[in-house]
């Protein structure tokens, strides 16, 4: 099937019709998250960086921050003919890229905020969250085609896993 | 918050010193360390947008090492030694060889040119530091290093999340090292580029300190 690639950057969030061929590179404490609906042929991705937005100043990209990228791809994906019942959530990132031991610094945590502020997000749109593969100190590269729906996840050294 | 554009040219300049210096040292610290040559850039202090930050230094997919290090104190700042994956086996290789000769396992442990690397990392980012710090006259306080080989995207994802909680560009500081006088492979050099994070309103009492604010 002749599908089309979109490769999102960060803080990018787009919505697309099947067949299509959804790709970020290199994630590393970022989330790359992915909502479809199958049987309305209809996927999405979100390249989240932040958990929060509060406080950040603001900003014009929806999908930097998880509290604002999860219901902005939500909407997105009903706009595109989604039925809300039927959308499932798959995440990938979320990593802890270094650790340094006995410091205390917020930002090297940012991973697992990014995590629990998007499932928590997810949970409350009522979202069910089907696959993910997050966390631990690796960089993963994110693939999601709308042939198999499965979420491609390849990690530097680890292989690739589809989930 | 350090927003380049409210940045007069002399203090760009005294950034850029000031960052000069310290790479001065790192080099010279690097250059005992490998008995080896060093040559040094002039550091380029530039605004980023953190949207492309990966492609700005490379290929975002290029596999790299990375050491990083926190600093706290007056001037508090994070720092990244980083290089092309292939280069920081040549340099651990090399300082191992230098170290244990005959001695050394023919396949070469990761863990140990992992040490190898934090330890080169951690030298060369303590004198960056410590220069600036003699000169402002500051205290500060380094973490210990930590290691990463990964997709330089996924590297740079540390410092996009450090200022994208304050807003769409990051001031990167930007500077590179690289061991002359090898006999090694074609293609192959040695080189690392040292990256300074400032912390928010760091630069600003760098500038007063230098009484250029």
């Amino acid at each position: 099937m002749a599908e089309k690639s979109h490769v999102l950057g960060m803080a990018d969030l787009l919505v697309a019709t099947a067949p299509v061929k959804l790709v970020t590179l290199g994630l590393g404490s970022c989330i790359g998250l992915v909502l479809f609906d199958q049987q309305a042929k209809v996927a999405g991705m979100a390249h989240i960086m932040l958990p929060d937005s509060r406080g950040s100043g603001g900003t014009e990209k929806v999908g930097k921050f998880a509290d604002t990228a999860v219901p902005a791809l939500f909407n997105e994906m009903l706009r595109h003919g989604a039925n809300k019942m039927r959308i499932r959530a798959k995440i990938a990132g979320g990593a802890q890229m270094f650790a340094l031991p006995g410091a205390s610094a917020d930002f090297l945590t940012v991973g697992a905020k990014n995590v629990r502020e998007t499932t928590m997000r997810l949970a409350r749109l009522g979202i069910a969250l089907i696959a993910s593969d997050t966390g631990g100190n690796r960089g993963r590269t994110i693939e999601f085609s709308t042939d198999n729906w499965l979420l491609k996840v390849k990690t530097l050294g680890k292989g690739v896993a589809e989930i | 918050m350090s927003d380049l554009g409210s940045f007069n040219a002399l203090q760009l300049d005294a950034i850029k010193e000031v960052a000069n210096i310290g790479t001065g040292n790192a080099a010279t610290a690097l250059s005992k360390l490998l008995s080896c040559m060093i040559n040094m850039e002039v550091p380029q202090v530039e605004l980023v947008s953190i949207y492309d930050l990966a492609s700005h230094y490379g290929d975002p997919m290029q596999t790299v090492g990375a050491v990083f290090v926190r600093s706290t104190g007056e001037f508090g700042c994070s720092l990244i030694f980083i290089q092309k994956e292939e280069a920081a086996q040549l340099m651990t290789g090399l300082l191992l060889r230098q170290q244990f000769g005959a001695y050394l396992p023919e396949v070469i442990p990761p863990e140990m040119s992992d040490s190898a690397l934090s330890e080169v990392g951690n030298i060369v980012l303590s004198s960056f530091l410590n220069a600036i710090n003699l000169l402002i006259g500051s205290q500060h306080q380094i973490s210990v290093p930590g290691v990463a080989h990964d997709m330089l995207s996924s590297i740079l994802d540390v410092v996009a999340s450090i200022f994208g909680c304050m807003g769409e560009y990051a001031l990167m500081v930007n500077t590179e090292l690289k061991v002359e006088g090898l006999e090694v492979q074609e293609n192959s050099d040695i080189t690392g580029n040292i990256i300074l994070i400032p912390d928010p309103d760091a630069l600003e009492l760098l500038l007063k300190k230098l009484m250029v604010m």
